[in-house]
């Protein structure tokens, strides 16, 4: 017996050692975070470029990546596609071959860059003359997080409304909905019944959760805001009970069950069978990606863009959108830091980069350069959400150190709201803002 | 004492029988146990009809409301190998599941046998932590695992998911002892007094005897391996070259959608490979298992 | 080997080592037995014992996967217990599997290995057709499922619209989600289905004859002898049931994907975790969500560490019960 324990005991010291060893060195170790001197002259050597593209997008990509190669012949870029925000910070956690991340959007931009996980790039900027102004305002402003710039911008996203011109004057309408109250009117207008009663044609789907409709790209409707000095004041703006109120509303003039039921036929998001491709659905709220592919997908479909309407008390904001988009960075494991960063330049600032791929993803680039190149081919649809980048009123959502959490505990909360289960909103909201303090203060420490 | 019942449920009809009466009882017993049989049977195999007539379809037509191939696509299949690289799933599929199962048998089997069937100090405790071990989520040591595995530079790849089965497997280990147990020892001792050590005894006694119970082992081992998400998940999601089937078929949905054709045509060849495995190797596996499980 | 020494030893399989160490060749022999068990007890360090403690370890400290991570004591435990808004769905959720996926799909196993006894036909053609299902890897048969359940162009509502009842939302119905998620677990009951008809088959026929003269009748023989009979199978189901739906993760996840139209390869899996509603977000699903999403691993940790917990108290209660799986007790 005191032999048995005694063996134990000994096996779990020998293991509770080896834990406190290997636990006490995680993270991966990197080199220096500063430029070099002067810029190299020439490049040479290989460098790992990470982005989320897929299919048709990750193609365009390839074709950029090919002209940097050709103009660097000796650099070679080993490009990995598909790739998400959580498979990218495994890798670089785990010191893995990463030079330069695009990840598609600034929900983790926080963990990113507070981390130190994304270089500093101020310092390079300096040295080789790329200025803030370069940019446009906004994208340069979600890059950056808590005063350091840790990445640039390459393409971003504004969203609009997307409707179809022929279902519109079939049933009078020649015009796009600027408000609240239009859309409303329209969408029940354009909405048409099978003999069951079900949905056969819906004019505006208002399901949180279909598609792009999440409340980051629906805030901009009423002018929502988010947070203000690092805490979440969602209950404290009105703007929010507004949109929700009017959401809800029209969800229930619908038929929560009905809308649900139609919304589960529908197909997937980025195919062929798109719904408003299908011509499902009337007018919906999307990106400026959805030109290409319905270019690609549809390219007979009758559609034209504007921007989103705003509530009734918001007119003021019409013509802007929402705007996110995605951001370049080099991580601080990178071996190869000044080919990284020059790999970056390239992507962010190269106006003819810029432009080939806004031209073939359809997104905006967020250069002043690129969005007033003659090159850019230009459709009246696309057009719309240019003009809308360069709007005034150009929303966007705040970097936390928790990802996406306070998206998805926001989210969360307006679809139980949406189907009836979501209480008092007052004070649902209250407790979404509570909820989302908490878990910054879980991650920020005590 | 009836000399024939073979199945107990039969008791009463022998009885009835011997003594001459026939309850009409036990014609209707036997019309409704065998449709609900019927039935039960028809509902269990319907899915993979189904699954089966769609990969037949072509893309527009899973959308409708027919059931049945009109006409048969049998694109799908071949599609399934040139939209994703499913061989190279198969492939890697192959080497973990392959690699994972030899890897077991050869820690495993020799710490099992020893469990069973040699008194050592600390068996019981041992023995209590494998079930522990075997019993235990595999989201409980994740995170300290994934850190490790991480250090060790092999994070992307499949291999933390091979190399644990170098130093046993806790069901494996578990299932192979109580398998063990079976095999009476007087034919261990025979072998000793021959002049065997441990070893021998192991190799050449106890192993040859134990083939249901190691083929059982084997085959669980390997459907884990083939079968397995989370694991590959976690390891090699940014990794797309090291994608295994049951991860790949997970992803492929999310590229192509709406192509159910090809989805069930996918869907199907990943089964079929645990099917044909199965089918060759049931009686042995049937053996095996039901040795164990039975006997507790 | 003795008569005697064979009796003296626990169980009559086992062999006595010898003395301490006497002569070469007996420790030769010690030597052998520990290498033949050194691997599996290597493993057990390091895959058991010191992931467990590290788990501990990390579940007291603040860490983001991207720098070392930072002692901050009970803070994660007292977030487990006071403010995390999901981590009770999800709990309930895990619960609600274990509650009544497990005790479906043994009831369901019993049945049909019962009906195959008692028609005669428990092999060959028909015991693989029940069977066969449990064979799919289980990726394959949520979309499967998946697909055939989909409200709206799936064979299932078809066939119900052509008889005139409504089609139900399946898995995009948050009260249903997890019911069709048991029906898919029935389906594949095979797995357990084959152990219990095993078992069934093993009754010796004697003792039902000897309690049928005593008077026991059909439902009395299945009580008093074929249940009892099957207790180390059925221990066996209820464990490896219990311990499968404590974990429960890849049906729930895939499904979730597939139902929501939101896959995509570069989709992060956390956006569709739980859908519909939160109604299919599991335990296991949410610590992988705070964990590798949220970048908070150190609370995932402790989450897993609550896991364990429960998960040690359920083995401890039954196997102390039962005992039947430790040399001591075997029944």
């Amino acid at each position: 017996m005191n032999y048995r324990s005694r063996k134990l005991i000994a096996l779990t010291a020998v293991a509770a050692t080896a834990a406190l060893v290997l636990a006490g060195c995680s993270g991966s170790s990197s080199g220096s975070q500063k430029p070099d001197e002067k810029a190299p002259s020439h490049l040479s050597g290989t460098v790992s470029l990470w982005h989320y593209f897929s299919d048709r997008e990750a193609k365009a990509m390839q074709s950029v990546v090919d002209d940097f190669e050709k103009a660097n012949p000796d650099v070679t870029v080993k490009v990995h596609s598909g790739q998400s925000d959580d498979k990218m910070s495994k890798v670089i956690a785990s010191g893995g071959d990463l030079d330069v991340a695009i990840s598609s959007g600034t929900d983790d931009l926080g963990a990113f860059c507070g981390s130190g996980s994304f270089r500093d790039l101020g310092p390079y900027m300096k040295r080789d003359n790329v200025e803030a102004s370069q940019f446009l305002k906004i994208p340069y402003g979600y890059s950056s997080f808590e005063g350091k710039q840790c990445s640039l911008p390459m393409l971003s996203d504004t969203y609009g409304l997307y409707y179809n011109t022929d279902l519109l004057k079939a049933a009078g309408y020649t015009e796009a909905p600027k408000t609240l109250s239009e859309l409303q009117s329209m969408a029940l207008k354009l909405t048409t019944y099978n003999a069951d009663g079900s949905i056969k044609t819906l004019g505006f789907n208002p399901l949180m959760g279909f598609y792009e409709n999440q409340a980051a790209q629906w805030s901009f409707i009423t002018g929502a805001t988010w947070m203000k000095d690092g805490k979440s004041t969602i209950a404290d703006d009105p703007a929010w009970n507004q949109l929700m109120t009017w959401q809800k509303g029209l969800v229930d003039k619908i038929g929560y069950d009905k809308l649900k039921k139609f919304t589960a036929g529908l197909g997937d998001e980025w195919s062929g069978d798109q719904a408003f491709q299908t011509g499902q659905v009337a007018m919906m709220l999307d990106g400026e990606w959805r030109v290409a592919f319905i270019e690609d997908g549809k390219p007979d479909l009758p559609y034209g863009t504007a921007p989103f309407p705003t509530g009734d008390k918001q007119t003021d904001l019409y013509g802007g959108g929402y705007s996110s988009g995605d951001i370049v960075g080099i991580a601080k494991t990178s071996k190869q830091p000044e080919l990284a960063w020059a790999l970056t330049k390239y992507l962010t600032t190269d106006t003819d980069a810029l432009v080939k791929m806004a031209n073939e993803i359809k997104n905006i680039p967020t250069t002043t350069a690129a969005l007033n190149s003659p090159k850019l081919k230009l459709t009246p649809q696309f057009k719309t959400f240019f003009d809308i980048a360069a709007s005034q009123h150009v929303f966007t959502l705040p970097t936390t150190v928790i990802g996406s959490a306070n998206q998805t505990t926001m989210d969360k909360y307006w679809d139980s709201y949406q189907q009836g289960k979501g209480g008092n909103l007052e004070s649902g909201l209250k407790g979404v803002d509570k909820d989302i303090n908490n878990a910054i203060s879980l991650s920020k420490g005590p | 004492m009836s000399a024939t019942a073979t199945r107990p449920s039969t008791l009463d009809t022998e009885r009835n029988r011997r003594s001459g009466r026939r309850k009409p009882n036990s014609v209707l017993l036997w019309i409704a146990e065998h449709t609900v049989l019927v039935v039960l049977a028809v509902l269990f195999v319907a899915p993979i009809v189904f699954v089966l007539l769609t990969s037949f379809m072509s893309a527009n037509q899973t959308l409708t409301a027919s059931l049945w191939p009109n006409p048969w696509d049998f694109g799908n299949y071949v599609r399934a190998f040139t939209q994703v690289p499913l061989a190279q799933w198969f492939g890697n599929s192959a080497v973990y599941a392959v690699l994972a199962t030899a890897f077991m048998l050869i820690s495993s089997v020799p710490a099992a046998y020893v469990l069973a069937k040699i008194r050592i100090r600390f068996a019981n405790t041992i023995f209590l932590a494998i079930i522990v071990a075997m019993l235990l989520p595999p989201q409980v040591t994740i995170v300290p695992l994934y850190v490790m595995w991480s250090q060790l530079g092999l994070t992307g790849t499949l291999w933390p998911l091979i190399l644990p089965n170098l130093l046993g497997d806790a069901f494996s280990i578990f299932l192979l002892r109580q398998f063990f147990l079976t095999i009476p020892s007087e034919y261990a001792d025979a072998a000793r007094i021959d002049g065997n050590g441990e070893l021998g005894v192991l190799v050449r006694v106890i192993v040859p005897m134990a083939k249901p119970g190691i083929a059982a082992a084997s085959i669980f081992l390997f459907f884990n391996a083939w079968n397995d998400y989370f694991g590959p998940l976690v390891y090699t999601s940014e990794n797309p070259d090291n994608w295994p089937v049951a991860y790949g078929l997970a992803m492929f949905h999310g590229s192509h959608g709406t192509d159910w054709g090809t989805t069930m045509a996918v869907t199907m060849l990943v089964t079929i490979p645990v099917v044909i495995i199965f089918f060759f190797a049931q009686r042995t596996f049937v053996e095996g298992i039901t040795l164990t499980g039975v006997k507790g | 080997m003795t008569a005697a020494s064979l009796r003296e030893g626990r169980d009559n399989t086992q062999t006595r080592p010898s003395r301490p160490i006497r002569s070469r060749a007996k420790l030769k022999r010690t030597l052998v037995v520990w290498a033949m068990i050194t691997p599996a007890l290597l493993g057990l360090a390091i895959f058991f014992v010191y992931p467990l403690l590290a788990n501990l370890y990390y579940s007291f400290t603040s860490f983001n996967l991207l720098s070392p991570p930072e002692w901050i004591g009970l803070r994660n435990y007292q977030y487990l217990f006071t403010q995390d808004p999901r981590v009770v769905t999800a709990a309930l959720n895990t619960l609600w599997l274990v509650v009544i996926l497990v005790p479906v799909r043994i009831i369901m196993a019993m049945a049909v290995a019962g009906l195959l006894v008692r028609a005669k036909r428990a092999s060959g053609l028909w015991r693989t057709l029940f069977y066969m299902p449990a064979l799919v890897p289980p990726v394959a048969s949520v979309v499967a499922f998946v697909f055939l359940f989909n409200p709206g162009t799936g064979p299932v509502n078809q066939i119900l619209h052509a008889v005139g009842i409504p089609g139900p939302l399946w898995f995009s119905d948050p009260a249903l989600a997890k019911p069709s998620l048991v029906l898919m677990g029935v389906w594949v009951m095979g797995d357990i289905m084959i152990i219990f008809l095993a078992s069934l088959l093993d009754v010796p026929r004697d003792q039902y004859e000897a309690a049928a003269l005593d008077g026991a009748n059909g439902p009395q023989r299945v009580r008093y002898v074929t249940l009892p009979h099957m207790g180390p199978v059925l221990l066996f189901a209820i464990i490896t049931g219990v311990i499968a739906a404590l974990q429960y993760f890849t049906e729930a996840a895939v499904a979730s994907s597939v139902a929501s139209g939101k896959t995509g390869v570069s989709v992060q899996l956390s956006q569709v975790l739980g859908y519909p509603s939160d109604s299919l977000l599991t335990y296991t699903e949410w610590l992988y969500v705070r964990g590798f999403s949220n970048f908070q691993l150190g609370y995932a940790a402790a989450l897993a560490v609550l896991l364990f917990v429960i998960t040690a108290a359920f083995l401890f209660v039954l196997l102390r019960r039962f005992k039947a799986f430790t040399p001591e007790g075997r029944s």
